[in-house]
């Protein structure tokens, strides 16, 4: 389904697009986004994504699941989708590094696909807010490839 | 009973402690499929849910309200959970020192022996700067979210 979708944007060059058609991908407010031939994954901010008050700061845990959605989309508009019998790619493990403070802003993360084998693949994915620079936590994925 | 409004948002309770154990269930529901009617909670939803476990077995630590922030947060995913179920986590307080908390949990979702997931976390600690109750009240301002 996500692979359909993802055929589709594949041929445009610029878009900005939710992520509705994933239940879980619509509460956390996820959108798929693509400029200049990069592709960013997009968390509107919203009230429910808090954890912690004062001062109001992003759940770490939010952040961590954007890093992964960031890592997923790249990594299937990276291997050829029309390939019916390339599975979906399956997490195996993240670990995430909390640098910022995430603030009450909408938040963006891009990944990049480090290596790419036949079973697995390793990806680097980095989040931030205002400052691209100044990124608030980055995440190291590793992917399954095949069942 | 959390008072983090993206823990109520994910519809945490907790169950019960075993000496320094915390247990919490994260209940099935629909908003968190990954596709809509597959009854299999997304691997973001997991991931946040652990974070916010560990994170309360790091703050469950202290006698006194600390301000918990996570450095580092491992997951490792050992299968998909059980379509329609809910997921639990039973955590481990593995040290405590002078900055910082080591936890581990494990996520269940068919039974309570083999685990889907498992994360390590680390967090740092300091005393918070606004009581418990300042904050119940300026909370009701800021989350959309029913009190747990």
């Amino acid at each position: 389904m996500i692979q359909d979708f993802l055929i589709k944007l594949k041929k445009r060059e610029e878009f900005d697009q939710s992520l509705d058609i994933s239940p879980y991908a619509k509460m956390m407010g996820f959108r798929l986004t693509r400029a200049q031939s990069e592709l960013t994954t997009v968390m509107k901010f919203n009230a429910d994504l808090v954890g912690s008050p004062f001062p109001p700061a992003l759940h770490g845990g939010t952040i961590a699941s954007l890093l992964e959605m960031a890592a997923l989309m790249q990594l299937i508009w990276t291997i050829d989708m029309t390939d019916n019998r390339q599975p979906f790619p399956k997490t195996i493990d993240i670990t995430i590094d909390y640098l910022r403070s995430g603030k009450p802003v909408d938040t963006y993360a891009r990944a990049k696909v480090f290596r790419r084998g036949r079973r697995f693949a390793t990806l680097h994915s980095e989040a931030w807010q205002i400052d691209q620079k100044k990124p608030i936590a980055a995440a190291m994925l590793h992917f399954q490839m095949i069942d | 009973m959390f008072l983090i409004p993206h823990a109520r948002r994910l519809g945490l309770r907790l169950l019960g402690k075993e000496g320094d154990n915390l247990m919490i269930e994260m209940p099935f529901n629909p908003e968190l499929e990954v596709t809509a009617g597959g009854g299999i909670i997304a691997n973001g939803a997991i991931t946040a849910f652990l974070d916010t476990a560990l994170g309360a077995a790091a703050y469950d630590q202290f006698e006194t309200y600390k301000k918990i922030v996570t450095l580092d947060l491992r997951v490792d995913y050992f299968e998909k959970p059980e379509a329609f179920s809910s997921v639990i986590v039973k955590t481990r307080c593995l040290k405590i020192t002078e900055q910082a908390v080591f936890v581990q949990g494990d996520a269940f979702s068919k039974d309570e022996i083999t685990p889907i997931a498992h994360a390590v976390a680390v967090f740092s600690y300091e005393a918070m700067t606004t009581s418990v109750d300042d904050t119940l009240k300026r909370l009701d301002g800021i989350s959309s979210g029913d009190a747990g």
